[in-house]
């Protein structure tokens, strides 16, 4: 057991890595994350200005059926519930704006807002995230698993040793 | 051959979400919805990230290679992750930095949420928005995106290997570097009962 109530990596990655291929075997695909932004940020989008959504070629196939047909929206829902399921076990909920130690409430907003802008970019450039290349891919031993899995560690490692302070 | 299942579409969307709730469950267990956890591995302080991501690599990919030999499971209606050599180096370049910053992938994002992390609030909405950003550019992008095309390539095929020669090599790596991750943390974190062990060994 962790120090702070976790399960060990080990334990919680066999539980992962089991899902992962129930996943293969019940419906033909691995786990995924990025899609469901997709689907959630275009339907939005095309709520509030559907004339300029229309223009956004590379959005269509997102947006052409609702959320909550979309295989991939649903299982993020289902990791929303699942992950409060996980903490209600281990009565660790707490509201808090999580942060290192010497960074301000409002710097956080900015480095959360403006992370998050990379990650869904590089995602969609990508095909994919942690779940739907690097897991899904590397446990297929397909090529784009292992190329984006060594390009985000790296890139991790380098920018941590430029960005010392962000987390320490 | 019975794998894949053949699912109606409202079966396969109900089992979509019961999948979830495990990965999310095993993911917020882990510790992958905070974000002190996730950023500790480019520090060299924490190593949950490419343990558990690496364990259940290798549980799942065991479980293909046995399934599909086995004729349970047949991997040609199983969906296969492209790959795009270059748009996906680049992606998972800029991926690394994203997450650095803002301490989230997008699945630990919702998991990190739903541990009451305002800051993972914000993090969905980061990601919703460079969305709509690469969507606004593709024009731009577009050229690039589908370059490096390299379809369904995957490392037995690539390096014309048996998939269980493979695994063994993954399994002998991963076991190298878990080890090595562990005496990394173990010195990092209890430098000081460290100290008193070898000082009431003494």
């Amino acid at each position: 057991m962790n120090r702070r109530g976790f399960w060990s990596p080990y334990l919680a990655g066999a539980g992962l890595g089991l899902t992962l291929l129930a996943s293969f075997v019940i419906a033909g695909q691995g786990l995924g994350a990025s899609r469901a932004f997709a689907v959630a940020a275009g339907t939005a989008m095309n709520v509030v200005a559907p004339v300029y959504t229309a223009t956004l070629t590379y959005l269509s196939k997102y947006i052409e059926r609702s959320p909550f047909q979309d295989w991939t929206f649903l299982e993020l829902t289902g990791v929303l519930i699942g992950a409060f399921a996980g903490v209600l076990m281990s009565r660790s909920f707490k509201v808090q704006i999580d942060r290192g130690s010497a960074m301000s409430v409002g710097t956080r907003v900015m480095t959360a807002f403006g992370g998050g802008i990379i990650l869904g970019f590089a995602s969609r450039l990508a095909r994919g995230c942690t779940s739907g290349v690097a897991l899904t891919g590397g446990a297929q031993f397909a090529l784009s698993g292992w190329v984006f899995v060594i390009a985000m560690f790296a890139s991790g490692f380098l920018f941590a040793a430029l960005f010392r302070r962000l987390w320490s | 051959m019975s794998a894949p299942l053949v699912l109606s579409d409202t079966v396969n969307l109900a089992a979509a979400l019961v999948i979830g709730l495990f990965f999310g469950f095993f993911l917020e267990r882990g510790g992958m919805g905070n974000p002190h956890k996730l950023t500790g591995v480019f520090y060299r302080t924490d190593f949950a990230v490419p343990k558990m991501m690496f364990t259940a690599i290798l549980v799942a990919a065991t479980g293909l290679c046995l399934l599909s030999d086995l004729n349970v499971l047949d991997m040609s209606r199983v969906y296969i992750i492209p790959t795009f050599f270059w748009p996906q180096m680049v992606g998972g370049i800029l991926f690394g930095l994203g997450y650095l910053v803002s301490g989230y992938c997008p699945g630990t994002a919702v998991a990190g949420l739903a541990s009451g992390r305002l800051d993972a609030l914000v993090t969905t909405v980061g990601i919703g928005s460079g969305t709509l950003l690469f969507s606004a550019l593709y024009p731009r992008l577009e050229g690039f995106y589908k370059t490096s095309d390299m379809g369904t390539s995957t490392l037995p095929e690539l390096l014309h290997m048996n998939h269980w020669a493979l695994n063994s090599i993954v399994y002998v790596l991963a076991g190298i570097m878990f080890y090595v991750m562990e005496r990394n943390e173990h010195r990092r974190q209890h430098p000081v009962v460290a100290k008193k062990i070898l000082h009431a060994a003494s």
